[in-house]
């Protein structure tokens, strides 16, 4: 019958192919697997990568709809406007901090003008300061005529100290002077 | 007489071969209406081995992890998606999906892993089979 050679080379054979045969049943098993991970990608719509293109020209039809439609308001619904990415902000900005120059706690929408009253560019805020500085030095020179120069203000606000200078210097060019 | 053993021995093969052929000692029938059930295959015995020593789990997490690896994983993917692309995300069956990337997927795995898989499943057939 078989000598000893050949049927170690039959059982070779067999060997290669089962081996084979087991290899291609591990393989199709990950291969469903992989489709079955696509597959279910792709139907509960996780893949955002699909169709980036189509996505982008959806989405920018949908903003130019949003804003070109009548029934949307832009600026005058007050608090409640969207912006083009879906948000809303009050119409004054609502953080509160700490103003450096007097230490008052204040809303940073209404900080200019704060700023404006407490550095000095209002009648009130320069006649207050220059009361304090300048009293001093009118009393040093003897009523010669003080320039309204608060020691306070920056470049900017000089110039405009200098513009209204006169209405405010008048009651010590007048000799007049208020006490502090 | 030199012919009597001759002839004894063939009418005691003839003998024997009838009674192999119309055995009155069968073994009992199973019941009629059962088909008779098939020696597994050694295909099969090597197969249940396999599962239960738990070396085809080892061998298939080998695979996966080889697979990805080399990007196979994500060729594969990239492939899925040309036919879901083509088709619509809802109209793609999972059948569809695996007879279409069968074929790529068979064809595109590289030589040294397919090599480093027979290599462990032929040592395991031969410590299988003693």
């Amino acid at each position: 019958m078989f000598g000893q050679s050949q049927t170690s080379l039959l059982l070779f054979g067999l060997c290669l192919k089962l081996s084979s045969h087991f290899f291609e049943d591990l393989l199709d098993s990950i291969i469903v697997d992989v489709a079955s991970e696509c597959h279910r990608i792709a139907r509960l719509g996780l893949d955002h990568n699909l169709d980036e293109e189509e996505e982008e020209l959806r989405l920018s039809a949908e903003a130019r709809a949003r804003v070109a439609d009548p029934s949307y308001s832009g600026e005058t619904n007050g608090k409640y406007v969207v912006d083009i990415f879906g948000q809303t902000h009050p119409s004054v900005a609502n953080e509160i901090f700490e103003c450096m120059n007097c230490g008052r706690s204040v809303m940073a929408g209404k900080f200019a003008p704060h700023l404006e009253k407490c550095m000095g560019k209002g009648r009130k805020a320069r006649l207050k300061m220059t009361r304090s500085s300048t009293a001093a030095q009118s009393r040093h020179s003897r009523g010669s005529p003080v320039p309204a120069y608060s020691p306070y203000s920056n470049s900017t606000s000089t110039n405009r100290l200098a513009n209204g200078s006169v209405g405010a210097g008048e009651p010590y060019s007048n000799g007049t002077s208020e006490e502090p | 007489m030199s012919r009597s053993p001759i002839f004894f021995f063939l009418l005691a093969a003839s003998l024997a071969w009838f009674s192999m052929k119309h055995s009155v000692n069968r073994p009992p029938t199973p019941d009629a209406g059962e088909d008779q059930e098939k020696e597994p295959t050694f295909r099969e015995i090597i197969n249940i081995k396999l599962i239960e020593s738990g070396e085809k789990e080892r061998l298939m997490e080998l695979l996966r992890e080889r697979l990805i690896e080399c990007g196979w994983k994500d060729e594969m993917k990239a492939h899925c998606r040309t036919l879901i692309k083509k088709k619509g995300r809802n109209n793609v069956t999972l059948d569809e999906l695996v007879h279409f990337i069968t074929p790529k997927g068979r064809a595109s795995i590289p030589d040294s892993i397919k090599a480093e898989l027979l290599q462990r499943i032929r040592s395991f057939l031969v410590s299988a089979a003693q």
